[in-house]
């Protein structure tokens, strides 16, 4: 029998402030237990929150990045439950008016080919803190360094259909955020969090099955793995005609099964109320329209500006927008004076290696433009000019033809040094002389490249043949 | 005189406040005093409060003494910040004297509510001084302290300032900062001021008041002025709302209205009768928003962070919360929690707290209608009776609430108002409660100013 | 409206009050006389649609990103129940449900 899954993700996101969303105390992650916090954060009797401008404009650019509609009016709201990480006994969260609804993600779905993925909303939301239930024995230790962290948690419709979409709409959703300059999206540090709501029905069924909540989702790859063992786990219940109680799971990585939390109908009830301390959230349609214009250009269309602009192949435009810092280190070597394919090449290869190591740019554009410009003026070698690069990012102020020199790899066309290895060669392998001299041409290249590799690559090729050509001939 | 010897002063009047048993402190100590007035005779210039000396309602946090609400759920506790409000008045030269007893978390219109013991009427022992803000006014009126702080939710100063014969001031909701003020009714809290005088308590709330950027509910304007009292009333229009005068007032409270209006016609304001028809919702709207709002508030006593903690016998965190909070907040407390929470469960909210929410605008559009109609101020009792005996509604918690009858609808709305001693019934004081638009509160203290030198508090009324 | 017993059983374990059973039908009959007091709201025209009603600011003041949080005259170890190595202890419970 043939079952339809029924996906939707519930992301948590980090926004990139330097202080909390209700209080002035620094977000910094890996600090001293319990140093991050003050009256608001610990919920000391009396102390109030005052909403962080940085977080709301963060917020309302993850929104716009997403394509969704920004309400002028938005409304805190008093999320209720009682957990030792949460200080107040509430989360200040938003409901039924949130910062932002209706948007979408398009992206490659490993199965359907291009597909949209709607975005119910957005909303705006303050961290709990950190539990550790393994350092002392029998108890469970506080911190609230990361209480009060401000949060977007993004939630979308129920339309992804198979787990490696799901990963994919993350992968996505990821890129946008990072791209917009929202969240490092970290999940290592917990900056970028993820809940997958999961259900299975009849394929052109309406109604959606009952659902499984799945949480402790740590990678990306976890999220499909932790998807495929609940989708597994919800058929075979179906396939012995059990029915499927709504329930919350956890998942472990280290054996890759899903398992249930021990629910309580209670849990469930947050009585939401708006937060008394917060008046409704206004922002004028100025500042709206502020934010939209400062919006930076997300991966879709630098993608397809890239394509157009410069000519590039579908392929290249998708690896050199991946990430905002790489698309716009490829810009700026373009307009350098690179020509755009050549460029891509460049940074694609060697340049692209250097920053997946170090994360950084360390040869600054018009230094590579200039070391393309040897190349192409055959002043160095494309092999020698890869070996200048390398030199070039561990040397910060070195030029680049000062770096070929000193490294020796300025190419030789003078006639005199290129017969004298060219005579080297030919003296090391008198049995390729005279095959060659007995008619196999094609071993020109073996020449040739004997002569480089003498040379250290030095031997400007297009000089080398002539001399060889003569000397055989 | 100097500041130490106004401390010594008034710590043998706190003292002997204390072996009368008037049980109107929870914690002042001489050192403290002392060094209080130290700081204030060290400073370079004399501020607006320059050595006055101030008793302070215990849900506002000091870090020189507990604040415990009169709660056992925090007992011992002691802030590590300061209100905003304590932070002004002690740079206005003000000695934090004493922190006054109060019904828990000022849940109660007796101060009986207290988890450490009920505070007498100075007047009459039997009696209760009226509450939440108990405390603060008996030791107004007993003569300890020239002003005190108090804080409203829904009367909670206004009340016990008619109870008590002293003046009792709410400001305008977001014109004196919250920060600090240990939370009950967000949205209706409000650190307000007793003082023996309208200008003592005037200048109180001068001092404290103004924008604060760590509470996001005050205003963006600047500290209030003490205003000048008028030299009479002419040319004010003052309305009567006769939803507030029933048939059934108790008659040495009719008596003294009837009295207070005679003066405000020879003060020359012109009287005219008004509606305000939805004050008749404004007690069962407050006990569905207050305790909401404190059901919120007070789920931070949990035990984990700081305060009392008990753990019952399963030794798990269910256990810690319910024995710590079900040992530590007595039944008033808990029962307020317990309806909060019931009204905005799942399929109630829309019954109670969204429907409240809207008759609380219909009382607040009321009081907008009848200022519009020109009306400057509106003039009520402040309570029903005066002050009643102690253990005579305690078994009853909705006899209790309406206490609060005329008091809540204002707090509902926002509005400043005030209670002004206006005269005696078998010896007993009454007040009478003046109310001003929002924002109004120099115009409300500026009439009170001149209502007070007419009007004969101490007299008894037929 | 009324409240039952089961109901207010339900009320007061999602406030985490511990109500002991000797207690209990005394609270029941509070609670209904409160509930039943607060339900005269009905009589007030209406569908129960509305703004919400602001006593103060029409629209929330927001802060700037710069840190500087009121600081602590103690240390929240001074503050807790239980305190060690820089954390605020509870009992162990992670069986509890999440949220």
């Amino acid at each position: 029998m043939d079952w339809e899954t029924v996906i939707g993700l519930e992301v948590h996101v980090q926004l990139g402030t330097r202080t909390k969303m209700f209080c002035a105390c620094r977000t910094t992650f890996g600090d001293p237990p319990n140093t991050n916090v003050c009256p608001t954060c610990l919920g000391l009797p009396g102390a109030l929150p005052v909403p962080n401008a940085e977080a709301v404009r963060l917020g309302v650019r993850a929104a716009m990045a997403l394509g969704c509609t920004v309400h002028p009016a938005s409304v805190f709201a008093r999320k209720n439950y009682f957990y030792p990480d949460l200080p107040k006994g509430y989360q200040i969260s938003q409901f039924d008016q949130p910062l932002a609804t209706g948007g979408r993600v398009a992206f490659e779905s490993p199965q359907r080919g291009r597909i949209e993925v709607g975005v119910t909303r957005l909303h705006l939301e303050e961290d709990a803190g950190k539990l550790l239930h393994d350092r002392f024995p029998g108890k469970t230790a506080v911190d609230l360094n990361r209480a009060g962290t401000p949060l977007a948690e993004i939630v979308s419709e129920p339309d992804l259909r198979t787990p490696a979409e799901a990963r994919a709409y993350l992968v996505t959703l990821r890129q946008i955020l990072v791209y917009a300059g929202v969240s490092d999206c970290s999940m290592e540090r917990g900056s970028l969090r993820v809940d997958a709501n999961l259900s299975i029905r009849r394929p052109g069924a309406a109604e959606l099955g009952t659902k499984a909540e799945v949480k402790n989702l740590n990678s990306f790859a976890n999220v499909e793995r932790a998807l495929e063992a609940e989708r597994e786990r919800q058929i075979g219940l179906a396939g012995r005609g059990e029915r499927m109680a709504q329930v919350t799971l956890l998942f472990n990585a280290g054996t890759g099964e899903v398992r249930p939390l021990r629910s309580k109908e209670e849990s469930h009830d947050y009585r939401y109320f708006p937060d008394p301390d917060l008046p409704p959230l206004v922002l004028a349609p100025e500042w709206i329209a502020r934010a939209r214009a400062a919006l930076p250009e997300l991966p879709d269309a630098r993608r397809a500006r890239f394509e157009l602009a410069f000519g590039l192949a579908a392929y290249d435009a998708r690896v050199l927008t991946s990430e905002a810092a790489l698309a716009e280190y490829y810009e700026s070597v373009v307009a350098a004076g690179v020509e755009p394919k050549i460029a891509a090449n460049w940074v694609m290869g060697d340049v692209m290696t250097t920053y997946n190591e170090t994360g950084a740019f360390p040869v600054e554009a018009g230094r590579l433009a200039s070391l393309v410009a040897l190349v192409r003026e055959g002043v160095v070698s494309h092999q020698a000019a890869k070996r200048v690069y390398t030199e070039l990012a561990r040397s910060p102020r070195e030029v680049p033809r000062a770096a070929a020199e000193r490294l020796g790899l300025i190419q030789v066309s003078d006639q005199g040094a290129l017969a004298g290895w060219v005579d080297e060669v030919l003296a090391a392998h008198p049995a390729e002389v005279a095959r060659y001299r007995g008619g196999e041409a094609k071993l020109m290249g073996f020449f040739v490249g004997q002569v480089m590799k003498r040379s250290q690559g030095k031997a400007d090729p297009k000089g080398v043949q002539p001399v060889l050509q003569e000397k055989l001939g | 005189m100097s500041a130490a010897a106004v401390a010594r002063a008034a710590g043998e009047r706190l003292a002997a406040a204390d072996a009368a048993g008037l049980n109107a402190t929870l914690h002042w100590s001489q050192p403290l005093l002392d060094a209080e007035a130290a700081r204030v005779d060290a400073m370079p210039a004399p501020g607006s409060l320059a050595a006055v000396p101030l008793a302070v309602k215990d849900n506002i946090v000091t870090t020189d003494m507990p604040t415990t609400c009169a709660s056992r759920i925090l007992e011992g506790y002691v802030s590590p910040y300061e209100a905003t409000a304590i932070r002004r008045l002690r740079a206005a030269g003000a000695l934090v004297a004493a922190k006054a007893n109060m019904d828990e978390f000022a849940m109660g219109s007796s101060t009986e509510h207290s988890a450490f013991g009920r505070v007498r009427h100075p007047l009459d022992p039997d009696r209760v001084p009226g509450g939440s803000s108990g405390g603060s006014a008996a030791l107004v009126a007993a003569g300890v302290v020239p002003a005190a702080l108090g804080s409203e939710t829904g009367g909670s100063v206004r009340q016990p300032a008619s109870f008590c014969g002293v003046v009792g001031v709410k400001p305008s909701y977001g014109r004196v900062s919250r920060f600090g003020l240990v939370a009950f009714g967000s949205s209706l809290d409000c650190i307000s001021a007793f003082g023996r005088t309208v200008d003592d308590a005037a200048r109180v709330l001068s001092a404290m008041s103004g924008h604060d950027p760590l509470d996001g509910t005050t205003l963006d304007r600047p500290a209030m002025p003490v205003p000048e009292a008028l030299p009479d009333l002419r040319g004010l229009r003052i309305g009567l709302p006769k939803e507030y005068f029933p048939p059934d007032l108790h008659p040495g409270v009719a008596a003294a209205m009837q009295r207070t209006r005679a003066v405000v016609r020879e003060l020359g304001a012109e009287l005219v009768e008004v509606s305000l028809p939805h004050s008749a919702y404004a007690v069962p709207t407050y006990y569905v928003v207050a305790p909401a709002e404190a059901a919120a508030n007070l789920a931070r006593y949990d035990g984990v962070r700081y305060g009392q903690r008990r753990v019952g016998p399963a030794g798990d965190i269910h256990a810690l919360y319910q024995a710590t909070r079900g040992e530590g907040f007595g039944p008033e407390v808990q029962r307020r929690i317990l309806v909060g929470t019931y009204v905005l469960s799942a399929g109630y909210y829309d019954a109670y707290y969204r429907k409240a929410q809207r008759v609380r605008a219909l009382i607040a559009g009321d009081f907008r209608r009848a200022f519009d109609s020109g009306i400057d101020l509106l003039l009520t009792p402040t309570t029903p009776t005066p002050a009643f005996r102690a253990g005579e509604k305690t078994d009853d918690p909705v006899a209790m609430y309406l206490a609060d009858i005329f008091v809540c609808a204002v707090s509902l709305a926002g509005l400043p108002a005030l209670s002004l001693p206006v005269g005696r019934s078998d010896g007993l004081p009454v007040g009478a409660q003046l109310i001003a638009p929002f924002f109004e509160d120099e115009r409300l203290l500026a009439a009170a100013g001149a209502l007070e030198r007419s009007v004969a508090a101490d007299a008894e009324v037929r | 409206m009324s409240i039952g017993r089961d109901e207010v059983v339900h009320v007061a374990r999602l406030a985490e009050l511990a109500v002991h059973d000797a207690d209990l039908d005394r609270l029941v009959e509070q609670l209904n006389r409160i509930v039943d007091y607060v339900a005269q709201l009905d009589r007030v025209p209406g569908d129960g649609a509305g703004e919400l009603f602001l006593p103060g600011p029409r629209e929330v003041a927001l802060r700037e990103d710069v840190p500087g949080p009121v600081p602590l005259t103690r240390p929240p170890g001074e503050l807790a129940p239980e305190f060690a190595d820089g954390f605020f202890l509870v009992p162990r419970h992670g069986a509890m449900e999440e949220p």
